[in-house]
């Protein structure tokens, strides 16, 4: 468990890596972030001049590649003065807070070879200018993470904007819904992470709703993985990995899913014309960002949370 | 492709035993590993076996199954493992080594690892139409995806026009020296 309070007060001014999902086919995470953070009063700073983390493809061929890749972000941070850094892409989480792990001064590899690795980072990373003598010290979070340290000022944000949000029928809507919440694999990783929840039971993302009175039903395929980014080499794979995760959910009377991963979203959302026509099913089921609900829940439009990108609509369910 | 058990392979098991998983012989052959993964039944070799085959020095098996190409490295065999083995780790370890050695049996995810660092490589972000477009042709299927494209530019949810970052030539730098 993750010593709380104190911590958080810390945490209003973040580093902000978008990643290129999230400025490109997954605007509505990011723009339905950055607004959740405005309204909550965090300082989000977009990281200058970044780069793709190296993400799947990077990982998979070298993990010095991907650590590489990700850790240029990460002194760019640093450049600019910041140590935390905010990384809601589940993918980019993972390859940012590797890096951290190779860069940050204070860790000791634990063999020759990872510090052969580590050492050849540093190098590189020295080519490029950035200073690599002083102190390195970042902390990467997670967006369930971040979200989960600051429930107790989302829970007060709620009680304030009350009037705001009874101004807009969204959130009605979404009261009517018997959502579920979806976690994919992604609290898997990195097995060296802080652990802030169960990773095979977790309800992390079910105690953030509770704050803004989102009740949501228990499902069996909450931490099975949808496919992730097989989906662009191996699509059938992807169309029955998801396509489980939705029959379980209407198995399990569930009407729409809560995520917070753009792949798991995509694959989804986007692919559930797919995976219905593979599968021969029907189902109508809306996937929902995390923070367009949270969003929603503290008084923003559906317009702010860019609801209207989603493929499979609230409406009509 | 079969390839002849040479020294690279005996020198992949020695890596794994000393620097990734020194625990490989810990398995007990319980099979939590292949119940959970979710791609276990299109593996040709499944989670436990490709245990059993490092530990008996068959590296050349596994790199010439599919397995570890298909593996989404979503480490639900590593979290369950009663020995706490680092499955998902061990596999990306091999799967780094076969690319470092061009032996990448399945030959449309090797093309498109190599696509999407090549545009990352000349703009320094991905450009989701563009990967798709070129891997579209190169896999010659050229209306994969396509019942999807309307719908994302009517909703906009897909940048037109690649970004690029300023510094550039340094991503690149460090991606050709991999591909």
């Amino acid at each position: 468990m993750i010593k709380k309070e104190h911590k958080t007060e810390k945490l209003n001014r973040v580093a902000y890596y978008p990643g290129c999902s999230l400025n490109s086919s997954a605007i509505d995470f990011n723009v339905s972030l950055k607004v959740l953070l405005d309204v909550m009063g965090i300082e989000h700073i977009e990281i200058d001049d970044w780069n793709c983390c190296g993400t799947t493809p990077a990982s998979n061929i070298s993990e010095e590649l991907v650590a590489t890749l990700s850790a240029r972000n990460l002194m760019i941070a640093g450049k600019m003065g910041l140590k935390d850094i905010l990384s809601p892409c589940v993918s980019c989480y993972n390859k940012l807070y590797k890096a951290a792990y190779f860069i940050n001064s204070v860790n000791k590899m634990e063999n020759k070879r990872e510090e052969g690795i580590k050492n050849s980072i540093l190098r590189t990373l020295t080519d490029m200018g950035f200073d690599t003598r002083q102190e390195l010290n970042f902390k990467v979070y997670s967006i369930i993470e971040f979200l989960f340290l600051k429930k107790a000022e989302i829970s007060d944000k709620f009680k304030e904007l009350k009037k705001e949000r009874d101004r807009n029928k969204e959130y009605s809507i979404i009261k009517s819904l018997t959502p579920a919440c979806y976690y994919g694999c992604a609290l898997l990783r990195p097995k060296d992470a802080s652990r802030f929840d169960d990773v095979e039971r977790p309800t992390s993302m079910e105690d953030i709703l509770e704050k803004v009175e989102i009740e949501c039903r228990n499902f069996p395929f909450k931490t099975e993985c949808c496919g992730a980014a097989l989906s662009l080499s191996n699509k059938d794979s992807v169309l029955n990995l998801s396509g489980q995760i939705l029959n379980a959910a209407a198995d399990s009377g569930v009407d729409s899913l809560i995520v917070f991963c753009p792949l798991c979203q995509q694959n989804l959302d986007l692919r559930q014309k797919q995976i219905n026509k593979f599968n021969k099913t029907k189902h109508r089921i809306p996937v929902l960002y995390l923070t367009q609900v949270l969003g929603i829940a503290l008084g923003l439009t559906d317009r702010q949370v860019m609801l209207d990108k989603l493929f499979i609509s609230l409406k009509n369910t | 492709m079969t390839t002849k058990i040479d020294k690279s392979t005996d020198r992949i098991k020695n890596d794994i035993l000393q620097y990734i998983e020194p625990k490989i012989y810990n398995c007990y052959q319980c099979g939590k590993c292949t119940s959970s993964c979710p791609l276990s039944d299109v593996f040709e070799y499944k989670p436990n076996q490709i245990i059993r085959l490092i530990q008996s020095g068959n590296i050349d098996a596994i790199v010439n199954s599919n397995s570890i190409f298909l593996c989404l490295s979503c480490s639900i065999c590593s979290n369950r493992c009663p020995q706490d083995i680092h499955i998902a780790t061990t596999i990306n370890f091999i799967r780094n080594e076969a690319w470092k050695s061009k032996r990448f049996k399945i030959k449309s995810i090797a093309r498109f690892y190599r696509e999407f660092l090549r545009i990352v490589g000349i703009t320094g972000r991905i450009f989701e139409p563009g990967l798709l477009l070129r891997l579209n042709l190169l896999n010659g299927r050229f209306f994969n995806d396509m019942d999807l494209v309307l719908g994302i530019l009517k909703k906009r949810k897909i940048r037109l026009l690649p970004e690029f970052v300023k510094k550039r030539k340094n991503i690149s730098k460090i991606i050709n020296n991999n591909l």
